[in-house]
């Protein structure tokens, strides 16, 4: 009967590793597991009677100290990769890190580029995050705060409790860059002294007999990534896989340029092109795809022959209506000193090549932009 | 002056018991099931001491008696509270079956307990039916797991 039993749960952890990562295992609650240190005892008490007379001793005490059976599951915490733009900053593959040890651990993260490409995502990596990092969502709302989850191993996590982790990073300004896959490594360490990180725990040797009365270290932990070469059974560490995607490597950006007559110095009603006319060239900036913003966009304009640009006349808003070209339009100076502009546009007029440019920073997703000038015609 | 030989004497006679130094002499003793491969290849469960012990491995506890003395030893009552950490599983092999308890008054089978499992024992006792003779010895032991 004990075979047969040993059997079965052989067969049930074989199913278990199979499953992978993300399969909930049928098993004892870790918090409902006995705490590795405490101490077990056994005595019996013992009546008998000798002529009659009643006695009772008690047996010797047989005891043993619960050793610590170190397991924990490291999971990705989303679905599919994490679709960002290139030069996004902070980008996040979230996972969870969950104790199933008998006491209270520390776990250190360690963030790793993945260069192979492990078929999770439907294209190969081919880029890499810059400013790899890992965090613990600190203040448990699931989402990555700057300067707020800045914990970056896992303080005290009690027996059965989950913590969420960010591998956070920053996308480069790579043309063509798609997929960049990444892992989460986790390594169990001592737990006990809050605040303070654990040393990396090392299983005792099996094949050393361990003492009666110090808790050994037992790794039970399964290989968190089933086929993939990651992690193996019983290390004390895990890893589980993520990504982030750019979806979108360029956006529909148009610009229109369209011109008006202001007034043509004789106070028309219905001013003509001119001599002496002051004409607003409107360029107009439109950014189609609705999901991602165009960052540097930059404008550069040659004023026709025979005008003069109006000193100071570069002004850039929102577009405007009826032919107005901007509304509430800041305006900006003519130097190529970008210092003095801070409204996040800058501007400048080249009076030898006559150029007037324009530097909208960004256009975002589904956004337009209006900068327009003036010229007066010779 | 006097006094002082029979305050000893009284002392010396309380802490008498606690000894064990009676003819009964009752072992406790406990072992954890461990896989062991032998040179063969093979893998087969041996018990040793409990020094690696980790919550969901199945241990045994022994109780080793033997009358020391020279009068027999009757209506021996062996009552073993179980650890608290521990579930009771079953009577080890070659040990007769204990009866249970799931509150250290009433003892019977799980059946006659109304008991749901084996989780629920708290106490397992033995009973000789026969007096110990002098010399004899035996052996009680239960199957546990550590929770």
């Amino acid at each position: 009967m004990f075979v047969k039993r040993t059997i079965a749960l052989l067969l049930a952890g074989v199913a278990a590793a199979a499953l992978g990562s993300g399969a909930a295992q049928a098993q004892t609650p870790a918090a409902q597991l006995t705490t590795a240190g405490t101490r077990i005892d056994n005595t019996a008490s013992v009546t008998y009677s000798v002529n009659g007379t009643s006695q009772s001793i008690q047996s010797t005490t047989a005891s043993f100290v619960v050793d610590k059976k170190v397991n924990f599951t490291v999971v990705t915490a989303q679905t599919g990769p994490t679709v960002v733009n290139l030069g996004d900053q902070n980008v996040v593959t979230t996972f969870q890190v969950t104790n199933l040890t008998n006491d209270v651990q520390d776990f250190l993260l360690d963030p790793d580029q993945q260069n192979l490409s492990l078929g999770l995502f439907p294209g190969s990596d081919n880029f890499d995050v810059t400013s790899l990092r890992a965090y613990v969502d600190s203040n448990g709302n699931g989402r990555y705060d700057a300067g707020v989850d800045t914990q970056t191993y896992i303080d005290e996590l009690l027996p059965d409790a989950s913590a969420t982790v960010f591998v956070v990073g920053n996308v480069p300004t790579q043309a063509g860059a798609k997929y960049a896959y990444n892992s989460l490594h986790v390594i169990a360490a001592a737990g006990g002294q809050a605040n303070s990180q654990g040393a990396i725990l090392i299983g005792t040797d099996l094949n050393l007999a361990g003492a009666d009365n110090i808790v050994d270290i037992v790794f039970a932990d399964d290989d968190s990534d089933g086929a993939l070469l990651g992690d193996i059974a019983r290390n004390g560490q895990g890893r589980a896989y993520s990504g982030w995607h750019v979806a979108v490597n360029n956006v529909a950006l148009s610009v229109t340029k369209s011109a008006r007559v202001l007034e043509d110095g004789l106070g028309s009603a219905n001013p003509k092109a001119i001599p002496g006319a002051t004409v607003e060239y409107c360029l107009l900036v439109r950014n189609a795809t609705l999901t991602t913003g165009a960052n540097g966009v930059t404008l550069a304009d040659v004023i026709p022959g025979h005008t003069t640009y109006v000193p100071g006349s570069i002004s850039i808003g929102t577009p405007g209506a009826l032919g107005v070209c901007n509304v509430n339009g800041s305006t900006e100076d003519d130097d190529d000193n970008d210092g003095t502009e801070t409204d996040g546009y800058t501007a400048a007029f080249d009076g030898l090549a006559k150029k007037v440019t324009v530097n909208l920073a960004s256009v975002g997703g589904g956004g337009s932009v209006a900068a327009s000038f003036k010229v007066k015609i010779d | 002056m006097p006094i002082r030989p029979l305050l000893l004497l009284a002392a010396a006679a309380l802490a008498a018991p606690a000894l064990a130094a009676g003819p009964l002499q009752v072992t406790s003793q406990v072992m954890v099931e461990a896989k062991q491969r032998a040179a063969d290849g093979t893998t087969r469960i041996a018990l040793v001491p409990a020094q690696r012990v980790v919550p969901g491995d199945r241990v045994v506890f022994t109780l080793a008696y033997r009358n020391t003395g020279t009068q027999p030893l009757a209506d021996l009552v062996f009552d073993n509270p179980v650890p608290r950490g521990v579930a009771y599983r079953a009577p080890a092999p070659n040990s007769p079956a204990p009866e249970l308890s799931v509150d250290g008054r009433r003892y019977g089978t799980l059946a006659q307990l109304g008991a749901a499992g084996p989780d629920a024992v708290t106490h397992v006792r033995w009973r000789l039916a026969r007096p110990l003779a002098p010399g004899a010895s035996g052996t009680f032991a239960f199957h546990a797991v550590l929770k």
